[in-house]
């Protein structure tokens, strides 16, 4: 039991201290929880200077920390998705939406090919290199004050896009690496998954006035309890059954979404998210083994630079979409160049796979979120050098 | 006028006012009640931020913007309530009362107004006598209804 203490409290100490370091470096808290989760993890580098760093130790209650930690982030995805502002603008959305897709998954794809990976992992890479981060991305716009500015719609449009996009590929991913690998039995077994989904899907439609009334709930300690409870029960059976408990989560947030309760959640749900995500964070870190990042480094860092580009391409088309002026639009390419969270929740999909695709992918995950969210984060901050260096170029033009 | 909101996923809502000109205003409302305000001179020019407040301060600024404090008096347009009778003030000018005593002019058989007051310059003169003279740069004080003043008005040419 006192280890079993020790290991939490070290644990939410280290993170502690590195959200503590990461904030006063002004980068995402995101990064620092990773790399302090591979510091102090079991696996290489286990020490400095002859002192053990094998200090978190992977136990029971990291491993479901992080996993509510997932759950509670697609909840608020889900939550925080907005139908209202999809159907108003969908047009737009749409288009800047499938360029960002096709650009960014389809250059993830040629990468994994490109790298002779087989075609599961090339699947988990284009996602991983696809989507952006909504929690770097949103903190972002407020720190820049572009979250002001017009080039906030084509940033947020494309976010509300990926959102759903996520859902759908996390389904169908969960669906074929749960699978028997027959292709038969994948498309049997991305069917059920489509059809468990789609139940919850409608519940949450059609069930709105009953989640109004059910969560009218006298205190605010009642009303946490309920909905965590409710999320990662829904979310836990459904990964009992072999559904994505992430995408599940997903749509109970979206039964949230359309009632009152939506800012409360907002007000007291979010911090237990940030307890819970950031857990996540860190035991990603814990489970990565940095040596295998050799293995994947060329790939990294081609990917890196390469989808740094076709944000910035995908981004800038996006922003012509939305009518913005060249600053505007290739801003719309910075702002979603940071990757994290959710191509981290990817990465755990893999993590939960075993075998090659459980070593290969996580490292690269990890490798390539570290780059992007720094990247991202410093890209944005330096707006004003980079489309004053670029804007000229392509004006000319 | 056109309030234009747009939700913002995460943070809370967005709400923008046209200005003067094509001078913006923009105001996020955070989840957690904090309230950002922007100000975009022009399309073209990235929003500054002017100032944020708690839900608490921005209730109260608000309530003030609202005029729930003091409403303010519009100078060109001061009227009193008396009953049915308004106090109104009329610059003279060169109309026909100027240079006329209040008897020649005969305001209160004319339009049916009394001169209460003549200001000249600093100096006011309450209840003026009958042989008083009104000058071009006078401001007489009338009581009367609406329809008496609306009378003076027409005939002092305004």
């Amino acid at each position: 039991m006192a280890a079993g203490l020790l290991e939490v409290g070290v644990a939410i100490a280290v993170l502690a201290l590195a959200g503590l370091i990461a904030l006063r470096v002004g980068l995402s808290v995101i990064p620092a929880y990773i790399v302090a989760g591979i510091l102090v993890g079991p696996n290489p580098p286990t020490s400095v200077a002859g002192v053990s760093l094998q200090i978190v130790p992977t136990g029971e209650f990291v491993e479901i920390a992080a996993e509510i930690g997932i759950v509670l982030l697609l909840f608020f995805l889900g939550l925080e998705f907005s139908v209202g502002q999809l159907l108003s603008d969908w047009r737009r959305i749409t288009a800047a939406g499938t360029v960002d897709f096709l650009i960014n998954f389809g250059l993830g794809v040629a990468l994994g090919i490109a790298f002779g990976r087989t075609p599961l992992e090339v699947a988990f890479i284009a996602g991983i290199v696809y989507i952006s981060s909504s929690a770097i991305v949103t903190k972002s716009l407020i720190e820049q004050g572009w979250v002001a500015n017009p080039e906030a719609d084509s940033i947020l449009g494309t976010l509300v896009y990926e959102d759903i996009l996520i859902a759908v590929y996390l389904a169908v991913l969960t669906a074929v690496v749960g699978g028997a690998g027959e292709a038969s039995a994948v498309a049997v077994d991305v069917a059920r998954a489509f059809a468990v989904l789609g139940a919850i899907a409608a519940v949450a439609w059609y069930a709105t006035e009953y989640v109004e009334r059910a969560f009218d709930l006298p205190t605010d300690e009642l009303f946490v309890l309920g909905v965590v409870g409710t999320t990662t029960l829904i979310a836990g059976a459904a990964l009992a059954t072999g559904v994505s408990e992430a995408v599940a989560a997903f749509f109970v947030g979206t039964a949230f979404s359309q009632t009152d309760h939506v800012e409360k959640i907002e007000d007291l749900v979010a911090p237990v998210r940030d307890f819970f995500a950031a857990v996540f964070f860190l035991s990603i870190g814990l489970a990565t083994d940095v040596t295998l990042l050799a293995d994947v480094a060329l790939l990294l860092g081609v990917a890196v630079i390469a989808t740094t580009l076709s944000k910035l391409v995908s981004g800038t088309i996006s922003g012509r979409i939305y009518g913005l002026t060249p600053t505007r639009s290739l801003r719309t390419g910075i702002g979603l160049v940071p990757r994290g969270e959710f191509s981290l929740v990817i990465a755990a999909l893999a993590t939960g796979a075993g075998g090659t695709l459980a070593e290969v992918v996580p490292a690269f995950a990890v490798g390539y979120v570290l780059a992007m969210s720094v990247v991202g984060t410093v890209l944005i901050q330096e707006a004003d050098s980079v489309t004053g260096a670029l804007v000229p170029l392509f004006e000319r033009s | 006028m056109t309030i234009y909101e747009t939700e913002v996923p995460g943070v809370g809502h967005k709400f923008e006012m046209d200005l003067d000109g094509d001078e913006r205003l923009v105001v996020i409302i955070h989840h957690d009640g904090k309230r950002d305000v922007y100000r975009r001179p022009d399309p073209d020019a990235d929003s500054e931020q002017l100032f944020s407040l708690t839900g608490k301060q921005a209730r109260q600024l608000g309530s003030i913007l609202e005029g729930a404090y003091f409403q303010p008096v519009e100078l060109d347009e001061v009227e009193v309530p008396l009953g049915d009778a308004i106090i109104e003030w009329y610059e003279v000018g060169e109309s026909e009362l100027t240079g006329q005593t209040l008897k020649e002019a005969n305001l209160r058989e004319r339009v049916g107004v009394s001169v209460i007051a003549i200001q000249r310059g600093d100096e006011t003169i309450p209840n003026p006598r009958p042989e008083t003279t009104i000058e071009a740069e006078d401001t007489v004080v009338t009581i009367g209804k609406r329809d008496e003043q609306q009378a003076l008005s027409d005939l002092l040419g305004e």
